[in-house]
């Protein structure tokens, strides 16, 4: 698969690498204008200069953000968030993903059609009788009140997503490991499961995006305890609605983007041979 | 597995727990009244907030000696997730605060919300109470009842270019109608500036036309309110500030959409000849390009010499209903809303005291702040004290009347008149 | 994923196979029962009340309105203009990001790692960004004063955000821009795992990039594009933040309004719960009946679920 298969001719190939480079920088060029903010001076942003490069880089803006109280453990709490939110959703999707997509038992498809539309409820609407449920599980003002809903929410996408990959792995493998003596635990633990370990990396991606960026449960359900609080709601203390921070924004979603690249980096590979598997039948 | 076990037990139990109508939470007064114990506060977090905390911890630190027993929490929180955590807050009292600041035009919403307490004897028997301004005192009082104190006022006033004023030899205009011609001169003379630059989503810049004019937003009292905003006088004011939108001062098409900071930062950017802004506006205006070139004069009103009303903004610092705390939490309020603690709190912050006699000293101090408490002196406007007041303004009620004029769609009577409807199905739901 | 592969039958692991399934889907069911279905239940009976903040805290009584609140969204002339601009914006953004993610993906295949591992981390990026600075960021890019698209482009100060079409143009634009990435990666992943030979053996039949998209990658992609393209009319029809942030809260007198932010401005922001939940109620049968006739045409094509 790594052989440059499919590859046209000289001239075709330099004129889509051509196109591919242009492409990345415009999408690119709004990234740069984020990260440049976030360097500019106060008030450049406003002027009415809107210069690509800024003459006297200074680091004011980030300092603003690293200078608000607890900005380590905000951090720190978003990547408990995002980790737990990523491996409990991981686990229980794969069990769901082996369960409809190995047996047919009744009510398969309605089940199948039940995860799809409950990622169909918007959000904002649920927030109330989730707050309620939080409350009545005494988990406000702590991150498991961020981490239970994040869990729900991440599930129905993960498991639909995962069936391809449980369904690529071959039926006879799943045969000769019972020929074998293996009992059903095993081989769903030791044999499935790193099968599918980079369709699980795929889908961990999506969780962790959604769990890293959300405000909205840590607005509404972390009241008392700020220590408990994560990295985008110090972000919000930039949108002042009289008189927005935009430099500390830009320096703010600059340091949050950045460990989302990385993990990005760190999984890329896997992901692109991961996904893959979806479709190997 | 143990945890969605447990989670099964627990959903269990929640489903069996709610019958068949939506949960509330009873968020009744607490009866008990601890003389000692931890107080929590919840003050708004400022983006260069560490001169505020040291004024606040200095009141706290002199508050927890003189109460034997007493610790004081304060937590600083975003004022972009303020409204979901005063609902959290008066949702479940346990995690609620003892006091808290609150935007003044939230007062009559926070308590038909049943958040706040009734302070109106500790406030009429609070002898610094006398030199609160009248508007600030409004911005309490719901229903004749006081809940809570005054914190800081924020004013909206004229800011002009001295530079280009010099330049074309203009005079400061004195009445509403010479700030058109005085935009329009501007404007012709120098293209590329907005003469003075106005936004259609900016309804605190618009409502001083409105009030000038003799309009109001809406007239009644105790719990019945009508909108104004369809009355002739009104109409005048809507008119008066629509016109401003055309080619000849700011073009509707860049316009039409912008807020209060949107227009400062135009102007702060050298962009426009004048504006409508904020003492708060100060440092965004002194970081940009116009710095030492600018002034600021009260906003003018109908007749020569007078000042349109202005609105009122600010804060409040409010107990909360829940409170176990009440003896306690009155005295810590009074003393975070003093005299001494605001005229502290305008040397730090800048953040306009609501005594008349402690501003009268700071604009003596600080030159700049003169036309504002000019503006205030001359009696500022306040929104109606009505719950009703929060939906008109997240329905965007005013923008969206100012903009179907300004973009031409709806005729100013035809504007007004939706907008007039709007404003009643809301206070006749709210009621 | 084809309807080749028939799961496996049941019962042949004796008896007790049949609580199996059941086993494992428990923790999933659990959780989505307790986190997502009660507050859905909860949702609808939320809409069938007057349920205000002033209910939930405040000590008024909590009335029931039957249908009350649903005859209030429906009585009101704006939902209609409202849904109507949603679904026609929604399906714009879904169709442009398939088709941009696509494209690129089949670009992707063919450059080499360089450029491709180049393009990959700039829409990675863009993935990555919060929406709300990805919206303001954009908003400054086409800023008529202060932006720097319009000196390149040489427009002068065209404003975009006045008109109601290029208002909701440039919202398209910045939802592609963070969209896209997803799906292209996804896509190009599923491309990576076709058999070369399938491919091999088309291009060497002539067949132009468009029909061996067409004819030989779609339709072995089908499983991959079903689950993309529901996610993002999911997502696009649920749009909020960018239309919330780069029309100022729903455009020059509401022009720009979709369903999210219109149930966000008339209710949620005031924190009338019943009205909003009817609004939610709403938005969730429109979504679900989208998906069921989608699944319901792919079936008919012979697709298994």
């Amino acid at each position: 698969m790594n052989l440059p298969r499919g590859l046209p001719a000289r001239p075709w190939r330099l004129a889509a690498e051509a196109c591919a480079l242009l492409t990345a920088a415009v999408v690119a060029f709004p990234l740069y204008w984020m990260v440049l903010g976030a360097f500019r001076p106060a008030g450049e942003i406003e002027s009415g200069e809107p210069r690509p490069w800024t003459l006297a880089p200074s680091l004011d803006s980030f300092r603003r953000v690293f200078g608000q109280q607890e900005f380590g453990r905000y951090f720190l709490n978003s990547l408990v968030v995002a980790g737990v939110v990523v491996i409990a959703s991981g686990l229980i999707a794969f069990l769901a993903a082996t369960a409809v997509t190995r047996f047919r038992f009744r009510f398969r498809t309605t089940l199948l059609i039940m995860f799809l539309v409950a990622q169909t409820v918007p959000v904002e609407a649920l927030t109330i009788p989730l707050f309620f449920l939080m409350r009545d599980f005494g988990q406000l003002n702590t991150l498991g009140s961020l981490i239970l809903p994040h869990i729900a929410f991440s599930l129905p996408f993960a498991i639909w997503m995962l069936r391809g990959f449980v369904k690529a792995v071959p039926e006879a493998l799943e045969e000769a490991a019972y020929l074998d003596g293996a009992s059903r635990t095993r081989f769903l633990w030791q044999i499935l499961f790193p099968l599918v370990l980079p369709g699980l990396v795929a889908t961990s991606v999506f969780s962790f995006i959604s769990a890293w960026n959300d405000f909205l449960f840590a607005k509404s359900f972390i009241i008392s305890d700020t220590s408990q609080s994560t990295l985008p709601m110090a972000l919000l203390v930039f949108f002042k609605p009289d008189d927005p921070d935009w430099g500390g924004v830009m320096a703010g979603s600059t340091l949050m983007t950045i460990p989302v690249l990385v993990f990005f980096v760190l999984v890329q590979r896997r992901l692109v041979s991961g996904l893959g598997g979806a479709v190997k039948d | 597995m143990k945890l969605p076990v447990r989670l099964a037990a627990l959903a269990a139990a929640a489903l069996v727990a709610t019958a068949c109508t939506p949960q509330t939470s009873s968020n009744s007064a607490s009866d008990t009244d601890d003389q000692s114990g931890t107080l929590r506060v919840w003050l708004f977090q400022e983006v260069g907030n560490t001169p505020k905390e040291k004024v606040v911890d200095s009141v706290v630190t002199a508050f927890a000696k003189a109460h034997k027993g007493t610790k004081v929490d304060v937590e600083y929180i975003p004022i972009d997730t303020r409204a979901q955590r005063v609902k959290a807050a008066f949702n479940d009292p346990k995690s609620a605060p003892d006091l808290m600041e609150y935007g003044n035009t939230d007062t009559a919403g926070h308590v038909h919300d049943g958040g706040l307490l009734d302070v109106t004897d500790a406030f009429g028997a609070w002898p610094e109470a006398k030199d609160t301004d009248p508007t600030a005192r409004t911005s309490v009082t719901v229903d004749g009842k006081v809940y809570g104190a005054p914190f800081y006022v924020g004013v909206r006033a004229l800011y002009y270019r001295t530079d280009v004023f010099e330049e074309l030899g203009l005079a400061v205009p004195t009445t509403l109608a010479e700030l058109a011609t005085t935009a329009r001169t501007i404007r012709a003379a120098e293209p590329g500036l907005y003469g003075l630059v106005v936004g259609g989503a900016y309804t605190y810049g618009a409502m001083p036309f409105v009030w000038a004019n003799g309009g109001e937003l809406a007239a009644g009292k105790d719990g019945s309110y009508t909108s104004g905003i369809d009355s002739a006088a009104a109409r005048k004011g809507i008119e008066q500030y629509t016109s401003l939108f055309s080619a000849d001062n700011c073009p509707p098409a860049k316009c039409a959409g912008m807020g209060g900071n949107d227009t400062v930062t135009a102007f702060a950017a050298g962009k426009a000849g004048m504006a409508i802004g904020g003492d708060f506006s100060h440092t965004a205006v002194e970081a940009g390009a116009v710095k030492g070139k600018y002034a600021v004069v009260p906003l003018p009103g109908v007749t020569a010499g007078s000042i349109a009303p202005a609105f009122a903004g600010g804060n409040n610092i409010g107990v909360l209903k829940s409170t176990s705390h009440r003896t306690l939490a009155v005295e810590l309020m009074k003393a975070l809303a003093s005299k001494k603690t605001q005229a502290s709190l305008f040397d730090a912050m800048g953040f306009l005291p609501t005594f008349t006699d402690v501003r009268d000293r700071a604009a003596a101090k600080e030159p700049f702040v003169k036309p504002f408490v000019q503006t205030l002196a001359a009696g500022t406007e306040f929104v109606p004290a009505s719950p009703a007041w929060s939906q008109i303004d997240s329905q965007l009620v005013l923008p969206t009347m100012l903009q179907e004029v300004i973009s031409g769609r709806k005729s100013v009577t035809a504007a007004s008149t939706d907008a007039a409807k709007k404003m009643n199905d809301a206070f006749g739901s709210a009621g | 994923m084809t309807p080749t592969t028939s799961p496996r039958p049941p019962g042949r692991r004796g008896a007790r196979d049949g609580t199996v399934p059941w086993l494992y889907l428990a923790p999933a069911l659990v959780v989505l029962g307790a986190l997502l279905a009660y507050p859905v239940y909860q949702l609808g009976l939320i809409s069938l009340f007057r349920y205000t903040q002033a209910q939930v805290s405040g000590g008024q009584p909590t009335v029931f309105r039957g249908l009350g609140n649903y005859a209030d969204v429906f009585g009101d002339d704006q939902f209609w203009r409202v849904l109507l601009a949603t679904v026609v914006f929604a399906a714009a953004c879904v169709v442009s990001t398939l088709a941009v993610g696509c494209a690129l993906a089949v670009l992707l295949t063919r450059v080499r790692a360089v450029p491709r591992l180049t393009l990959m981390l700039a829409a990675l990026g863009a993935w990555a960004t919060p929406a709300v600075t990805g919206s303001t960021v954009w908003l400054f890019l086409f800023d008529p004063d202060f932006g720097p698209v319009n000196r390149i482009l040489g427009l002068g100060d065209h404003s975009w955000t006045y008109g109601r079409y290029s208002a909701f143009l440039l919202v398209l634009l910045e939802v592609v821009w963070c969209s896209f990435p997803f799906v292209m990666v996804t896509v190009y992943a599923g491309i990576r795992a076709v058999p070369t030979e399938v491919l091999e053996a088309a291009s060497l039949d002539g067949a132009s990039q468009w029909r061996i998209w067409r004819s030989v990658l779609a339709p072995m992609l089908r499983p991959i594009l079903t689950v993309v393209t529901i996610q993002s009319v999911i997502w696009d029809f649920k749009v909020f933040t960018q239309i919330y942030v780069m029309t100022g809260g729903g455009g020059i007198a509401g022009q720009n309004l979709v369903l999210n932010v219109y149930a966000y401005q008339q209710a949620f922001a005031s924190s009338q719960y019943g009205l909003g939940s009817a609004i939610g109620v709403v938005m969730l049968v429109l979504l679900l009946a989208v998906t069921l006739v989608y699944l319901r045409l792919l079936r008919r094509q012979g697709e298994e679920l």
